[in-house]
């Protein structure tokens, strides 16, 4: 009995002892991803760039001397479910700040739970304009994705009348909103404007009112298998002769769904390419293949932002000298740091970094043009 | 009217009829709530990107395609489908069992991502001025020929009649000798395989990805629910009514108008007229 008692203690034991021996963690980070729903595409992405940047942050001495530990919460469910699950990650498990990957509405769901309390990092692309303590934000704003680039692809592609499309809901109209701006103050105007809802598979109708509006550009903000099955029909249709196409949410999988065919003068404007040819993109690329094989989930912006949201927590938290909200609020103005995306400062709360315009023609990204150091007009009054 | 809003009307009623004819007959005629009805349509137009990766010619995708689905439906119908005849709620959840089962299949082996299948027709026709998608046309065609040929095999065989006998009194039809485990497992199979065509005609022009099949799920059913069950001039009518009427008012309006009509135009039917257009089963 004691033998058998003694025997299943070791056994017990021996995980645990193997388990904590390298990490001896002191400071646990929940990081948020969709691991089910409409994002969870990128759900094994993020992981992956979120353990990379893990990896490099305790490489690097930890934060303030301590090293990090990742925990990981599924945020692909309904605002109030990811809310609990993250406050489970909070209260229950102890986590010190969050870096999260998810939609708006989730967003505004941890802000309500949280309300400054714990740090919070979100990274993808969003519509800019939320403020709130203990809020940093890496993710392209539309001002970034679109003012130097829109002005840019008229020049290059000789192009003037806009049709903007998207899907109908906050982001693609807050968007639009910007982008008009941007094209009246370089000459051009905008020939239609179009929202479909999400139920919307099929785009016949909206393109024969981009053919009959002569537009020769079209900005593209549908997002996901819309954006595919409306880039699909877009080129059978040879509208690819008659006009350029901008997206600012197109990253590998969509370009992977569109296929080499169809992507003809496709361009996307984001800060994050698989293909960015700087030396500290390319090592990050060759880090992600090395750790996790070369059939690894395919790298993009959104998956990749998770490692800058890591990245700036990191700079940040090692700037205030501690992980409390008062003293990161007060540090957050002019932190500097650099990632796979180039240099970056923190300005407004939001993360000012290089855009990068990349074209999809043949059905890979080759980047065009690099601006850096884009600010977004729709951060936070310091 | 213009030609291309006429030509995008005919795509979208024949690949509506097509993509709804399996569920024609294997709601209409089995009864069988066949929830898993799109993963056959996800399946057909993930046959492609099975016969590429199994490095075969392009031409062997419509063979892969039949085989895929049609082992898959025959497996399904042989383990499940074949106890829950005149079980209808039954059949219903047993179904959507399977296609969750289904879609997770696929995702395990070609992952959550989108696919890509290039046209085997490339370009486009130019037809009064403004191009048309070659392999549309060809599609439509290959559609309107394929329903011709089986509103003709339907008004002279015998085996609907022997479904029909079969449905509404399977003991009555088992003396006269219809060997009701076979007809129906047979008719499942077929219903399954036009699924897995229609899947594999769309394949080129519409996103591919594991999820997809719930789309074509609820349009087929729309259909059915306006056009009646049990007939192909109910699937017709049903295919006509909705798809033109999302088309039409799509492109009159915009498409949030075209999709509340659909959904009401649904809604209506179920409520004051349950058996739709042309119920020929009642």
């Amino acid at each position: 009995m004691t033998l058998n008692f003694a025997k299943l203690f070791a056994c017990a034991a021996l995980p645990l002892a193997l388990a904590s021996a390298p990490a001896a963690a002191d400071i646990k980070i929940g990081v948020l991803v969709p691991d089910s729903g409409p994002g969870g595409l990128f759900g094994p992405s993020t992981r992956n760039s979120a353990m990379l940047a893990a990896e490099r942050i305790n490489r690097g001495g930890g934060i303030n001397g301590e090293q990090i530990e990742l925990v990981f919460a599924d945020v692909g469910v309904p605002p109030a479910e990811a809310a609990q699950a993250a406050l489970r990650l909070w209260k229950g498990e102890g986590v010190d700040a969050f870096v999260g990957m998810h939609d708006s509405a989730v967003r505004e769901a941890l802000l309500g739970r949280f309300s400054g309390q714990v740090p919070y990092v979100y990274t993808p692309v969003y519509e800019g304009n939320s403020c709130a303590p203990g809020l940093y934000i890496t993710g392209e704003t539309p001002s970034q994705q679109l003012a130097p680039v829109i002005p840019f692809v008229m020049e290059k592609e000789s192009v003037s009348k806009w049709y903007l499309i998207g899907h109908d809901y906050n982001w693609p109209r807050d968007t639009n909103a910007l982008a008009k701006q941007y094209i009246a103050g370089a000459g051009g105007e905008v020939v239609g404007e179009e929202y479909v809802p999400f139920t919307v598979a099929e785009f016949d109708s909206s393109l024969q009112r981009i053919r009959e509006s002569g537009a020769d550009a079209v900005l593209i903000t549908l997002v996901g298998g819309g954006s595919v099955g409306f880039n699909v029909s877009f080129a059978s249709f040879g509208m690819d002769r008659q006009a350029i196409r901008l997206g600012t949410l197109i990253e590998e999988n969509t370009l992977a769904g569109i296929g080499s065919e169809n992507a003809n003068r496709l361009y996307s404007s984001a800060g994050y390419f698989a293909s960015i040819q700087t030396e500290a993109a390319a090592a990050f690329a060759a880090d992600y293949s090395a750790a996790f094989g070369s059939d690894a989930p395919a790298l993009n912006g959104l998956g990749q932002s998770a490692y800058e949201g890591l990245m700036l927590l990191a700079a940040l938290a090692n700037k205030a000298g501690s992980l409390d909200v008062q003293a990161l609020d007060e540090a957050a103005e002019g932190t500097a740091w650099s990632t796979p995306r180039g240099d970056n400062v923190l300005r407004g709360r939001h993360m000012a970094q290089t855009i990068y315009l990349a074209d999809g023609t043949g059905g890979a990204f080759t980047i065009v043009e690099a601006f850096e150091s884009v600010p977004s007009s729709e951060a936070c009054p310091s | 009217m213009s030609l291309a809003l006429i030509l995008n009307l005919a795509w979208h009623v024949g690949t509506l009829a097509l993509v709804a004819l399996g569920l024609a007959i294997i709601f209409g005629k089995l009864r069988i709530m066949n929830m898993a009805h799109g993963e056959f349509v996800m399946i057909g137009a993930y046959s492609p990107v099975i016969t590429s990766s199994m490095g075969l010619p392009a031409w062997l995708q419509l063979p892969v395609c039949l085989l895929t689905v049609g082992l898959v439906a025959l497996v399904v119908e042989r383990a499940v489908v074949c106890r829950l005849y005149g079980r209808m709620f039954d059949s219903l959840l047993a179904t959507w069992g399977i296609s969750i089962l289904l879609r997770e299949a696929i995702e395990l082996i070609f992952g959550r991502g989108y696919q890509s299948v290039s046209l085997p027709i490339p370009g486009t026709i130019q037809i009064l001025g403004s191009g048309y998608p070659a392999y549309r046309i060809a599609i439509i065609a290959c559609i309107a020929l394929g329903f011709a040929l089986l509103a003709w095999w339907n008004s002279r065989s015998m085996v609907a009649t022997r479904i029909k006998a079969m449905v509404e009194n399977p003991g009555l039809a088992q003396a006269v000798g219809i060997d009701t485990g076979r007809l129906s497992r047979w008719a499942f199979v077929f219903g399954c395989c036009t699924a897995g065509l229609a899947g594999l005609a769309l394949a080129p022009t519409i996103r591919i990805e594991p999820m997809m099949g719930l789309d074509y799920l609820i349009k087929s059913f729309f259909a059915l629910v306006v056009g009646g069950l049990g007939s192909l001039e109910g699937l017709g009518l049903g295919a006509g009514i909705i798809a033109g009427t999302q088309s039409l008012i799509g492109a009159a309006f915009n498409q949030t108008y075209g999709y509340l009509a659909v959904l009401s135009l649904s809604i209506l039917f179920l409520w004051l007229k349950p058996d739709g257009i042309h119920s020929a089963s009642r």
